[in-house]
């Protein structure tokens, strides 16, 4: 397990390496010039050279390269060369709870909307109950999320006036004003996950629940909620595990379209804006700490397997 | 009405036509309009000398003496509460120290957190901020500043002249500071004493109040705090500056806006009114309407309010809608080193430049652009054709009636006549050109290039990027057709002077020099009539020749101007906004009330 455990970091490191040198350089071949859009307005040469030469951008790329990886490595992911001039740790640690937060609400909405929805629809196969769920799961998702987005803030915040329309508010004001403010955006955000996980469990039910074993477990004469809850979903959650797994990533990486709506400036947002500035190292750290989730989530899921299928071991 | 209101009322209507009269007694031939020099030069610029000025511009009515917005839903409140505000098309507000932001949206809060030796009033006409008063040398080359006493910073740190000449240096200094050359004209500042300050300038520059000093607008000379600076670093100083401004800065994180609160100790006791402003960052159109129709926000500043919204907002009968002239004109480029657009020498009559191809192609587009249809279409009636850079904002120095003289103006039959003398009978043989444009503005560009499809027969499609990448192109000449515009112009100087010398900071600043030895246009006579208008020595002349230069590039198609946007102002019936705070691109928050 140790042997397997290093042999998994070592591959993370890796990819981390090669997702942060081809945003480096991909960076650098899209036009734009990240000074061209903040200096337009004046007209003083100067300031253009002291900037580039301020944030060593008048150097050979390979030594913008090297010195970047270098102090990335020590944990100096530089300073954003656009607006704030912060530190880029600094602007993606702001951001992060902000997607930490949406990013949990969303799946816990997704899982408790799409684990009953699910296991309804295996049980009660080919039932008007079954065909409900599989219609209202593919409007689920076909409704793109800022459509869903606006409709939910007319309806609940312009109309009913129940919650608020825009904004975030952090945990440390109050639990309640934390959790009003990210409903909507989780609906709207966690909806088509819902939907997607609802029809994985609903097929990988119904496979468990054709399989020999549950028909010996039935003839035993176990009660049908027994079976199904203690017998069917556990051994139907792997192929349901990936895919909340995937979804969660990608949640983490932040919902840029909800966050634009909800106006929350998550790590989706900020990668964004950042991109279109040409804030080269915002982007680059941004991208870094997206990468590092989707391996963290990646590893935590193959993890999860172990716990839910003790058959499963991971040796090398 | 009671009695006593009545009586009030009567006394206000006959102030008001006194005022009025007072304001127009003057001889229409007289350049100075029967003011002295001293009244419009001397010192801050009085109530009746203002209304002086305008009544000779034209722009002044009754409407324009009124206390306050008027009519019905105007709230009627008392000082204090909470007024929050969304911030439309911006995701965050990153920096507020003044020496780094370029965007509108971010001075309109940064004129609430500093001030500055002059602040531009309702009229675009430069009132003392931190100046009490001041003179100008006869020459025009030195300003001598008298500023306020008893001003402190927002950290209790006393204003004094070495602030002044602190805030100038920083400004200079390319490492702290990208407008530099707003004040690219001073020579030098100096101390005379704690309480008085001299400029003296490389040469005379008529719009130095507004252009350089104002608080605002020039974002060089809005004063900064040394002592914070020094304390904090200049990444803290721009989440949280110190100024002298009528708000301070709550302590913030990046992604949550902003707070303002009331600073108890500025120069006017009076203001500001409200204990606290929120401000709240909303990028897209939808949320932001509904955030204002829910009641979450009170005030929409920033961006644009985006002008599809604009009437759902007028028939909601709990907000007030505002539209005043913006202060900035839009327009559409075409590159004179391209096919088919081609001019080599602006230098020429427009006679003589009539009998050139690439002339007769740039004014057959900039004829057949119907502007009024574009405006209805793309900007849902807001706004008004343009046809110079020179915005109605500026009232004084606006020409109404260029409209109707300018060689751009819309008829459609000699633009498809001259596109024919160029060599494109019905468009037959016009080459397909690009119009470059950024993702935002797609729409509205399709609305251009259908309406010259639809009156030339020619194709124009669309080249759309990422603004840094237009900016770099447009920079370097790299384009057939550019949409681009200009915003927070209060002064002539900013349409004239930034865009339309032959050495203005827009004009193809990063192009191949040797390729393309003029930018997107070069006039010597505009030249001339710029340089001229910066020491002109009354403001009768300083209009005449801005307006003689305005209309030689209108004539001669440096663009084909498309229209002024309107400033539209969306807030709830429960803010009172004072007529004398609504100036024309800003949101001055100082003087506003909330019931």
């Amino acid at each position: 397990m140790t042997r397997y455990l290093l042999n998994r970091a070592a591959g993370a490191v890796l990819v981390m390496w090669a997702v942060a040198t081809l945003v480096f350089f991909m960076m650098r071949i899209v036009p734009g010039d990240p000074f061209a859009a903040m200096l337009f307005d004046s007209a003083d040469p100067a300031a253009a050279e002291a900037l580039r030469q301020k944030y060593g951008l008048d150097q050979p790329i390979y030594v913008q390269y090297v010195k970047w990886f270098w102090n990335a490595l020590q944990g100096d992911l530089g300073t954003s060369i656009y607006g704030s001039r912060l530190e880029v740790s600094r602007l993606v640690m702001e951001a992060l709870p902000r997607t930490l937060s949406l990013a949990f609400v969303s799946f816990v909405i997704a899982i408790i909307i799409a684990v009953p929805a699910g296991l309804i629809a295996a049980t009660r196969r080919n039932t008007g109950l079954d065909h409900s769920v599989t219609v209202v799961a593919f409007l689920g998702l076909s409704m793109p999320d800022f459509w869903l987005g606006i409709v939910l803030i007319i309806l609940f915040a312009a109309n009913l006036q129940w919650l608020p329309a825009i904004g975030y508010v952090p945990l440390s004001e109050g639990f309640w004003p934390w959790l009003k403010h990210l409903i909507l955006p989780s609906i709207a955000a966690g909806t088509a996950f819902s939907a997607i996980v609802a029809r994985m469990i609903r097929s990988s039910m119904l496979e468990v629940l054709s399989a020999d074993y549950m028909h010996v477990a039935r003839s035993k004469g176990l009660r049908e909620r027994t079976l199904i809850v203690l017998h069917a979903f556990p051994n139907a959650l792997i192929p349901v595990v990936t895919v909340m797994g995937i979804a969660f990533a990608i949640l983490m990486s932040g919902t840029v379209v909800v966050e634009n709506v909800f106006a929350i400036k998550g790590l989706g947002r900020l990668l964004i804006v950042s991109i279109v500035n040409r804030d080269y190292a915002v982007v680059q750290g941004a991208i870094l700490v997206v990468s590092a989730i989707f391996i963290l989530t990646n590893f935590l899921v193959d993890m999860l397997y172990t716990v839910i299928d003790p058959r499963i071991r991971y040796s090398k | 009405m009671t009695k006593r209101t009545r009586k009030s009322h009567l006394a206000d209507r006959q102030r008001l036509a006194e005022t009025l009269k007072d304001a127009y007694d003057f001889d229409p031939r007289d350049p100075l309009v029967g003011l002295t020099r001293d009244q419009l030069s001397g010192s801050s610029l009085d109530r009746r000398t203002v209304l002086r000025l305008m009544a000779a511009g034209g722009t002044l009515t009754a409407a324009s003496l009124l206390p306050g917005i008027g009519g019905p839903g105007t709230a009627h409140a008392q000082a204090g509460g909470t007024l929050t505000c969304g911030w439309a098309g911006v995701g965050e507000l990153t920096t507020l120290d003044p020496h780094q932001i370029n965007q509108v949206l971010l001075f309109q809060i940064s004129s609430n957190i500093f001030g500055g030796l002059t602040h531009i009033d309702a009229n675009l006409v430069a009132q003392g901020d931190l100046a009490e008063s001041w003179t100008i040398s006869d020459d025009g080359r030195i300003y001598t500043f008298k500023l306020r006493e008893g001003v402190t910073f927002h950290n209790g740190d006393a204003f004094t002249a070495d602030d002044v000449i602190y805030t100038y240096n920083r400004a200079i200094d390319p490492e702290k500071s990208i407008h530099g050359a707003v004040v690219g004209n001073v020579a030098s500042v100096d101390k005379l004493n704690d309480l008085e300050v001299q400029f003296t300038l490389k040469a005379a520059q008529a719009s130095f109040l507004v252009k350089s000093l104002e608080r605002s607008s020039g974002r060089a000379m809005a004063i900064v705090s040394r002592g914070a600076i020094e304390q904090m670093g200049d990444q803290e100083y721009g989440l949280t500056p110190v100024g002298t401004g009528p708000f301070k800065v709550l302590p913030r994180q990046l992604g949550q806006g902003v707070t303002l609160e009331k600073f108890e100790n500025y120069y006017d006791p009076e203001r500001p009114k409200l204990d606290k402003v929120v401000i709240r960052p909303i990028i897209d159109a939808e949320p932001l309407a509904a955030a204002m129709e829910a009641g979450d926000i009170q005030l929409i500043g920033g961006n644009p309010v985006a002008p599809e919204l604009v009437d759902r907002f007028l028939a909601n009968p709990d907000l007030v809608v505002d539209e005043v002239a913006a202060p900035g004109f839009q327009s559409v480029w075409m590159n004179p080193h391209r096919d088919p657009f081609k001019v080599a020498d602006f230098n020429k009559s427009v006679d003589e430049l009539k009998q050139e191809p690439g002339f007769k192609v740039r004014l057959a587009i900039a004829k057949a652009l119907d502007r009024e249809r574009y405006i209805k279409q793309a900007q849902f009636g807001r706004g008004r054709p343009a046809f110079g850079t020179i915005n109605p904002a500026m009232g004084f120095f606006f020409d109404e009636a260029l409209n109707e003289s300018s060689e751009q103006t819309f008829d459609i039959d000699a633009a498809k006549q001259l596109l024919a003398d160029a060599g494109y009978p019905d468009g037959q043989g016009f080459p397909e050109i690009k119009i470059l444009t950024t993702p935002a503005q797609r729409r509205e560009v399709q609305v251009i290039a259908n309406i010259l499809s639809r009156n030339l027969n020619i194709k124009i499609s669309l080249d759309t990027k990422d603004f840094p990448v237009l900016i770099d192109d447009f920079n370097s000449m790299r384009w057939d057709m550019c949409r681009l515009g200009s915003g927070g112009d209060f002064d002539p100087d900013d349409g004239l002077v930034d865009w339309m010398r032959s050495d203005s900071k827009f004009n193809g600043r990063t192009r191949d020099k040797e390729a393309m030895p003029f930018g997107f246009f070069a006039d010597a006579k505009v030249d001339a009539l710029i340089d001229e208008q910066r020491i002109a020595p009354s403001l009768d002349e300083r209009k005449r020749l801005v307006q003689e230069a305005n209309k030689i590039t209108s004539d001669k198609v440096a663009s084909a101007f498309l229209f002024h946007p309107a400033d539209i102002q969306v807030r709830s019936t429960r803010v009172n906004f004072p007529a004398e705070s609504r100036i024309p691109g800003l949101v001055d928050l100082d003087r506003v009330t909330i019931s």
